[in-house]
Formats: C-alpha cells, sequence, structure tokens
C-alpha cells in the first residue's frame, strides 16, 4: 500500500524539482492562451482568468509547497523537541512553566495560531514565504515538545540515565549520547506526519488570502483565486487542489508505511 | 467526594492555561512588534492619523498596565470597542458565536452517529475487506484539506445538481427554511472533517475495546454478538468517544473558519477572519480568547466526565 504513496511521493518532487525547467508556460505569463479555456492538449488544466497556463503554474508552485512544508516542520521539530528535551530534563517548575505555556499555544487552533503569527509578522514580512515556514513552525512547536516531552521523560526515568548521572557525567553529554537517540525514531515519525500536514496548513493560509504574496503560484491562494470561475472552468480549482490532495495523500501513505516500518505505534495528530 | 480536589485542580489547571492564553494573545498582538499603531495604519500613515488612533485605542497607556485593565474589563464583561466599526464587541460577537454554535451542532449531530457506526463496523471487522475499504476513503478524504473537501462538495452540490444555495448568508430575518437550506453545506463539510480524524482514533479505541477479556467472557458465555457488544462492550466505548471528541473539537474550531468561508457563512470563523484582514485588533483578541475559552472548557468537561465515568482515573 505505502509503496503506492512513494510512488507518487517520487512524481512530485521530482515535479517540484525540475518542473521550472520544463514547464510549458512562465507562471506570471499571461496569454498562454484565451482566458478561461477548459481542459486541451496545450493547457493540462486550462487557463486562468488572465490567461495563464493553469498546469505550469501547478508546476511551479510545486517546489515552494514542498520545500516550504519540510522546511517549517522542520524549524517546529528542532524548536520542540529541543524545549521539550530540556523541559523533561531540568524538570522541576521550569518543566510546570514550559507545560502550561505549551498547552496554552496549543488551546488556540492551529489555524489560528498561524494568521495570528502572520498578522503579528507585520507588513514587511507579510506575503514572505520565509513567514509561511515560521508559522508553520510556531504551530508545531508546542505540540511536538508535548510528545518530545514524554518521550525524553521516559528515557531519562531509566536506569542507564540515571548511573550516567550517577558517574558525573555532564548534562550536555547525557543528553547528546543516551537521550536524543532513543527519542529520535519517534520524533522521526513525528517529523513525518508533521510535514504530512504541513501542506494542508499552508494551504490553507494561502486560502484565506494569508499567503505567498501573488502573482507566485501558491496552490491555496490559486484554489481561492479561481473558486468564482468554478461554474465557468471548474477544471482551474480542480487542478491545483488534485495537485494538492494527491502530494498529501502520498506522503500519508508514506508515512504511515515508515512507521510500521519503525514497528512504533501510530500516535494521532492533535 | 475524594476526587472533588482532582476536579477542582483541573478547573483551576484550565483557567490558569486561557490566562497564559490571554497574556500570549496581548503580548503577541500589542507588546512585542515596534509600534501598533503603525500596523494597523500601515507604513505610509501620516503622523497625524497615528496619534489619533493611539489615542482612540488607548495605547498611550504603559502596555502591562492595558493587559491589566484588558484582562480587568474582560471579567466584567465589556470586551471592548472594535476599531473598525467602534460598536461594543460583546454586540458584535454574541449573534455570530450563536450562529457558529448552531452550526457546530448540526454538524455534530451529524458527525457522531457517522463516526461512531463506521468505527464500530471497521473495529468489528477489523482488517477485514471492508475495513481496508473504509480506511483507505478516510485516509483520502483526511489528505484532502478542508477547504478542499468543501470546495468540491460546492462544485457538487451547485454546479452539478444545482440543489443547493452557494452562499449561505442568514441573518436574523431568514425563515426557517432559508436557515436549513443554508446550514447544509457548511454542515456536511465541517462534519465529514471531524469525522475522518475521529474514526481514526476511534477505530484504535474500540478496537481496544473489543478485544477485552469481559467481552470475550461474554461471547464465551454464549450470549449473542449483538448483546455482547449493546450491553458490554458499548458502555465502555463511551469514554474513548468521549475523549476523541475532544481532541476533534479543535479541528471544529479551525475547521470552522475555513468552512465559513467557503460558504460566506456570518459566523465566527468569518468574523475572525476579517478582523484579521483589516487589522481590528481588540477584535481578533477577543474572538481568538473566546475560541481557546470554548476549547479549554470542552476539554474540561471531558477530562471531568471521564474521571466521573472511570474509578481507575481518580488516582492521578
Amino acid at each position: 500500500m505505502f509503496k503506492i504513496g512513494f510512488v507518487i511521493l517520487s512524481i512530485h518532487l521530482l515535479i517540484a524539482v525540475t518542473g521550472p525547467f520544463w514547464a510549458p508556460f512562465h507562471y506570471a505569463q499571461m496569454g498562454a492562451g484565451k482566458p478561461l479555456l477548459g481542459m486541451n492538449w496545450i493547457n493540462f488544466f486550462g487557463t486562468d482568468h488572465l490567461g495563464r497556463d493553469v498546469f505550469s503554474r501547478v508546476v511551479h508552485g510545486s517546489y515552494m509547497v514542498i520545500s516550504l512544508s519540510i522546511f517549517g516542520t522542520m524549524i517546529g521539530l528542532v524548536i520542540g523537541s529541543f524545549t521539550g528535551l530540556l523541559s523533561a530534563y531540568i524538570g522541576g517548575w521550569v518543566d510546570e512553566f514550559v507545560q502550561r505555556f505549551n498547552e496554552a499555544l496549543i488551546s488556540i487552533p492551529f489555524l489560528v495560531l498561524g494568521l495570528l503569527a502572520i498578522l503579528v509578522a507585520g507588513p514587511k514580512l507579510s506575503g514572505e514565504p520565509i513567514l509561511m515556514a515560521l508559522a508553520v513552525a510556531l504551530v508545531y512547536a508546542p505540540r511536538i515538545s508535548r510528545i518530545s516531552r514524554s518521550a525524553a521523560l521516559d528515557i531519562i526515568m531509566s536506569d542507564y540515565v540515571i548511573v550516567a548521572r550517577l558517574r558525573g557525567e555532564s548534562a550536555l553529554s547525557i543528553i547528546w549520547r543516551e537521550v536524543l537517540p532513543n527519542i529520535s525514531g519517534t520524533m522521526l515519525v513525528e517529523f513525518a506526519i508533521r510535514a504530512g500536514f504541513a501542506p494542508i496548513l499552508i494551504g490553507s493560509f494561502g486560502f484565506l488570502g494569508f499567503g505567498i504574496r501573488p502573482p507566485f503560484p501558491e496552490w491555496g491562494s490559486m484554489i481561492n483565486d479561481y473558486r468564482p470561475f468554478i461554474f465557468i472552468s471548474p477544471i482551474t480549482v480542480i487542478g491545483p487542489a488534485l495537485a494538492l490532495s494527491s502530494l498529501v495523500v502520498s506522503l500519508n501513505l508514506f508515512t504511515e508505511g515508515l512507521a510500521r516500518l519503525l514497528g512504533t505505534s501510530r500516535k494521532e495528530i492533535k | 467526594m475524594i476526587y472533588l480536589t482532582l476536579i477542582t485542580k483541573r478547573i483551576f489547571l484550565a483557567l490558569l492555561t486561557l490566562l497564559i492564553v490571554s497574556a500570549i494573545l496581548y503580548g503577541l498582538l500589542e507588546i512585542l512588534p515596534g509600534d501598533v499603531a503603525t500596523r494597523i495604519l500601515g507604513r505610509d500613515a501620516n503622523e497625524e492619523n497615528l496619534a489619533i488612533l493611539r489615542e482612540r485605542a488607548g495605547l498611550n497607556i504603559p502596555p502591562v498596565q492595558r493587559y491589566f485593565f484588558w484582562l480587568f474589563n474582560i471579567m466584567r464583561g465589556d470586551l471592548g470597542y472594535s476599531l473598525i466599526s467602534t460598536r461594543p464587541l460583546t454586540e458584535i460577537l454574541a449573534p455570530k458565536i450563536f450562529n457558529t454554535l448552531i452550526l457546530s451542532t448540526c454538524a455534530f449531530l451529524l458527525y457522531l452517529p457517522l463516526t461512531f457506526i463506521t468505527a464500530l463496523v471497521q473495529a468489528s471487522n477489523k482488517d477485514k475487506k471492508i475495513d481496508n475499504i473504509l480506511s483507505a476513503i478516510t485516509l483520502i478524504i483526511l489528505s484532502m484539506p478542508d477547504f478542499i473537501i468543501g470546495t468540491i462538495l460546492l462544485i457538487v452540490f451547485v454546479v452539478i445538481f444545482p440543489l443547493l444555495p452557494a452562499i449561505s448568508l442568514v441573518n436574523e430575518s431568514s425563515t426557517l427554511g432559508e436557515w436549513i437550506m443554508a446550514l447544509i453545506m457548511p454542515s456536511v463539510t465541517l462534519a465529514l472533517v471531524m469525522f475522518v480524524y475521529g474514526v481514526r482514533m476511534l477505530r484504535d479505541n474500540l478496537i481496544e475495546v473489543l478485544n477485552a477479556e469481559y467481552v470475550l467472557m461474554a461471547g464465551l458465555k454464549g450470549l449473542p454478538r449483538y448483546r455482547v457488544l449493546i450491553k458490554h462492550a458499548l458502555p465502555n466505548a463511551i469514554v474513548p468517544t468521549l475523549n476523541v471528541t475532544a481532541l476533534n473539537l479543535g479541528f471544529l474550531i479551525g475547521g470552522v473558519v475555513v468552512v465559513e468561508q467557503i460558504c460566506s457563512f456570518p459566523g465566527f470563523g468569518r468574523l475572525l477572519i476579517e478582523a484579521i484582514k483589516n487589522k481590528d485588533l481588540p477584535v481578533v483578541e477577543a474572538t481568538i480568547l473566546v475560541a481557546a475559552g470554548f476549547y479549554i472548557s470542552a476539554n474540561l468537561i471531558a477530562d471531568v466526565i471521564s474521571i466521573l465515568l472511570n474509578p481507575k482515573l481518580r488516582k492521578t
């Protein structure tokens, strides 16, 4: 089952990396065809209201979605796992405080949290791709922190760490040599799951109008922009929607296969 | 009762979390990034307008003081005023919250039986063909972001079979019929979104319940299968369902925002989006606070009910 996911994912990655070179048109090129043509042999997904080729736009936008998802999730993972780990190791009221903080952040629905981050960033950063990645990281960090904390707690309570502490090993070396390697399995699966969900998050931002500054062809904002033309030329909406869905489906299948391979239990996303 | 202290402790923690949320909100929005007035009016606003705004929004008071004034006002029930329309926020928020509550309830009523029955079917036929088919379908819907599901439903029900109105604008003066028509699209979308998350979690929980020893025992005793399900397994399935639902509420609130935007339903979510676009800070703060409050209280209620129902949880 997850082989299908792997295949589709590889196709996506391939398109993302090589796409801009062989896409028939540039993404801002108006006049690739008459506006709002349906599917035809030149424009696979038709043209949009400005005459741009939708297929090329999807292809061009592909690398941004994928790289932002991975980048953003990675930042969130790094911040989250380190805060969780440190919080677990130091313990005491630092731990309590960090936990309350995390819980507060998680109580804000993730979409809202991302929107908040985008709002806060101010006019200079708005519309920049880096903001998207940071928003994703902000949404994921507390949730990952929680998980890394419980995983780290398990390890810290175990005998060999207690022995290491008794031996006088410095905290840094314990964290580096005992804790980190043991939580990396769980964290890897977490990363894969979150990275699978990240394109949806980024797409949602784009859809609501808070995405990357136009005319960059981000899939979410494309779907939103072409909504008024649904009756005339539905393929403009279906095209990017299909791209986004297939990306996420393949990522999910892939991560499920990965999780099963690594043998860790599937913790569901909150 | 011994566990009363436990419940009180939970309530206290919940309130504390809410307080921290408010601090984070206020801190992010008002204190951290530079000049608030410039952010609202844009970079090219002239000095006079900036000064007027600062005066009106009370931005001249030092931030920490402002935070406490704000908190104090909230506790008295005064949520402040919208920067755009200068109407008191409670007036603006109340009808929208009401609308969204109706929407959520409809979605919830659709989602609950759907999820439960599907998860039950899946759990009872674990790893058989029906289970795998349902899992595959769920995974595919799960991978589609909520706005895509909403848009597809829009295409199907408005373009292909012109059954439902494309926009769900209702207000107090609309008839009941109009309300129902307007509610169908968003609630179905919402219910679907919650369903795909809920059914996956519930399936695993129900499998655990069904594999428990008392179920096996009941079967061995000779009870017919449905009796085992209804009298023995079902009561124990309530707690996991509750937990799953509480977790799902996060998706509900998030999903509401997107769904309301797609269908132009005049609710809470759309209010938030508009406020963010207009940089109407008081509205943003108040709405997020309310949303977080809902989520925290729902989790709290779910926790409390679980504690009451399951004696084993009372030890912690």
